[in-house]
């Protein structure tokens, strides 16, 4: 692999793109947006505009400053990246850790033909700390993708041509983003900043607050609640199916030989590159209204790679059949991704409806000895139905299967997840019991990965199959000087 | 592989208690805090003694938790914890059991560990006893042996970094 400049030498520092410097100015202003904003209404109220012109100057200037201070370079045995205008901060990191390289590119980058690039080592970096090309020209990224990931994959040259096609994004997936919540979030959010900017106080007064009284006066409370709700509902549909078509947009996932890439989005392009050798395992997500309607996402469980939230993301919801079949394809390893569990028998159901109906039991205690309307006994029926329903559909999830040396285990009703973990990349078994669970006879078996989010557990198996588990999927455990065969055999 | 995973495993537990001292270091450590507890309720009965029933209550609540946290759990952990590392027959691992009213058995191979610590805290330190620390590659999978006398840590420590020094695989 052919590095910017000769072995032995001194590597120069490279600045980033120069198209930067139009950038720059323009996330600075949006950056200090309410200080540009301050000294407007200072510049006003002093009579004295010099003061707003001389902030956006600032601004600028500090923007284009950031392009001029900030470098990076390519040595043989590490990167480095120098920034900061004010704390001056050199970021370095041996390039034998690098595990993963995403970029990402927003509206503005795309334009100007800019991406921004991402090294990741696996430890967690937020911020600062982060190893960010901000940005480089979108016609280097290959190039230098191939020299950050050379020496930790060691792919041929001809492995970064395009391989299998694992899945493309379709319109029909756009079906299960109504069925999340984040819509109502996002409503949410644009109503807390507006309360905090004082909307509140001006909408009080305005003649839309008045008219919106009118209106309830004449059709009364209940129908402007409802109309109201349904509007908001709407609205949280249509925020969340348009947040996912431009998230998700244009997925699609590849595998070129050794290395995974995924790619999506409509506006704001993102990319990433996965080692495949550092795959761990999968997990099938199934959030219970997206389950309803046979969907499912899929996460990647690997080194390096953070397993809860976007990073580890490998297909947003989307049929259920297609995450099980590419899930199949990574693990190589059909049964681990669809085949029939093993349920964790009587004593974890009746542990699921004892949880469950803990809450409606010690609510009609309360009522009964309080004393308590009709009508919270209608709303108590309709609690208890649910946590019913809930204890049942926990009992259903729980469940095991260790085969081929993977270990599969389900759970969960509202957030249900499928782990498939590989037991070679298992480093450690904890078999946890509290003392309820000793009582009924059962334990949480709880593998030790360095992959994903690293303890997946299987949650209340019969305290005696525990071990035996863990042997199924670590031969270790079988081996060892304490293994003993049970004594039923 | 010969033994599928229906036949049936069960692990035998662990040989080696815990220092003898442990329990008495726990129930120190334990007890500082409740005694500040104790001595601060004293000051109160002192400064304002009036409602009695309240005072009785609290000194109530504390004898109980004296009782759970600074007898019965330094007592239980006792008997609870167990510590071995296998060297000879089969692959080496180490394998623990820690807890009171939750209990956890925790086995690691050798060829993962990634670091053996030690920490003497000040008590350790009084007694002469010391908590090694076997850490993996994972978060969830360190090994934690507490309470062995110090001699029986540095032991360990010497085995262990001798042993994990040959696997020079990844680990994770």
């Amino acid at each position: 692999m052919s590095l910017p400049t000769g072995e032995g030498h001194p590597v120069l520092w490279q600045r980033l793109s120069p198209r930067m410097l139009l950038v720059h100015p323009v996330h600075e202003v949006l950056r200090q947006l309410p200080l540009l904003i301050g000294s407007l209404v200072l510049g006003s109220a002093t009579g004295n505009p010099w003061w707003g012109v001389l902030a956006l100057v600032a601004t600028v200037a500090f923007g284009v400053l950031r392009w001029f201070i900030t470098t990076y370079r390519i040595a043989p045995d590490e990167v480095q990246l120098r920034s900061g205008v004010l704390h001056r901060k050199v970021l370095s990191l041996p390039r034998n850790r690098i595990r993963s390289v995403s970029t990402d590119a927003r509206l503005l980058h795309r334009v100007l033909g800019l991406t921004v690039l991402r090294v990741s080592t696996g430890q967690e970096a937020r911020g600062d700390s982060e190893f960010a090309l901000d940005a480089v020209a979108a016609e280097q990224v290959p190039r230098l993708r191939a020299i950050l990931l050379a020496d930790s994959l060691a792919i041929p040259e001809q492995a970064v041509t395009p391989g299998r096609v694992l899945a493309r994004w379709h319109p029909s997936w756009l079906r299960y983003s109504p069925l999340s919540f984040t819509g109502l979030a996002m409503i949410a959010a644009a109503v807390g900043i507006a309360y905090q900017a004082g909307a509140a106080a001006a909408l009080r007064n305005s003649p839309l607050a008045q008219s919106g009284r009118d209106v309830a006066q004449r059709f009364g409370a209940p129908a402007t609640a409802a109309a109201a709700a349904i509007v908001v509902l709407v609205a949280s549909v249509v925020l969340s199916v348009l947040r996912s078509l431009v998230t998700y947009g244009n997925l699609l996932l590849r595998r070129d030989a050794e290395l995974l890439h995924l790619e999506h989005g409509l506006l704001r392009l993102r990319e990433n590159t996965f080692d495949m050798r550092r795959l761990r395992g999968g997990t099938l997500r199934e959030a219970l209204l997206v389950r309803a309607f046979g969907g499912a996402r899929l996460d990647a469980v690997m080194t390096g790679v953070n397993g809860a939230g976007e990073s580890s993301l490998l297909l947003p919801p989307c049929p259920a059949a297609t995450a099980q079949a590419v899930l199949a394809d990574l693990i190589a390893n059909p049964d681990a991704a669809t085949g029939p569990l093993r349920g964790h028998g009587p004593a974890a159901t009746r542990r699921r409806w004892m949880r469950a109906l803990a809450i409606p039991a010690v609510l009609a205690l309360v009522g009964v000895m309080v004393g308590v309307p009709v009508w919270a006994w209608v709303a108590w029926a309709g609690l208890t139905l649910c946590c019913a329903l809930l204890a049942a559909d926990r009992s259903r999830s729980l469940g095991h299967r260790v085969s081929d040396g993977w270990l599969v285990a389900r759970s969960g009703s509202l957030e249900r997840r499928r782990d498939c973990i590989s037991g070679a990349g298992i480093v450690g078994w904890t078999v946890r019991q509290s003392w309820p669970q000793r009582r009924a006879g059962v334990a949480t078996l709880i593998a030790a990965t360095a992959a994903g989010v690293k303890r997946y557990q299987v949650i209340d198996v019969p305290a005696e199959l525990a071990w035996s588990i863990a042997a199924g999927a670590s031969p270790w455990v079988a081996h060892n000087r304490w293994a003993a065969p049970d004594p039923r055999d | 592989m010969d033994k599928s995973p229906d036949a049936g495993v069960t692990l035998v537990d662990p040989a080696h208690p815990p220092s003898r001292k442990a329990p008495l270091v726990w129930a120190i450590g334990a007890g500082i805090p409740w005694l500040i507890l104790v001595l601060a309720q004293l000051v109160w009965v002192a400064l304002d003694g009036r409602v009695v029933w309240l005072h009785l209550l609290a000194a109530a609540v504390t004898a109980l938790g004296i009782i759970a946290f600074v007898v019965v759990a330094p007592l239980w952990r006792y008997r609870v914890h167990r510590w071995e590392i296998s060297l000879a027959s089969g692959p080496p691992a180490v394998y623990t059991r820690t807890g009171w009213i939750t209990q956890e058995r925790r086995i690691a191979p050798i060829s993962r560990v990634q670091t053996v610590d030690t920490y003497r805290g000040p008590l350790d330190r009084l007694f002469g006893l010391a908590n090694v620390t076997v850490t993996t590659a994972s978060s969830a999978g360190a090994v934690r042996i507490v309470a062995l006398d110090s001699e029986v840590a540095d032991r360990v420590v010497a085995q262990l970094t001798d042993i994990a020094a040959i696997g020079a695989e990844d680990a994770t």
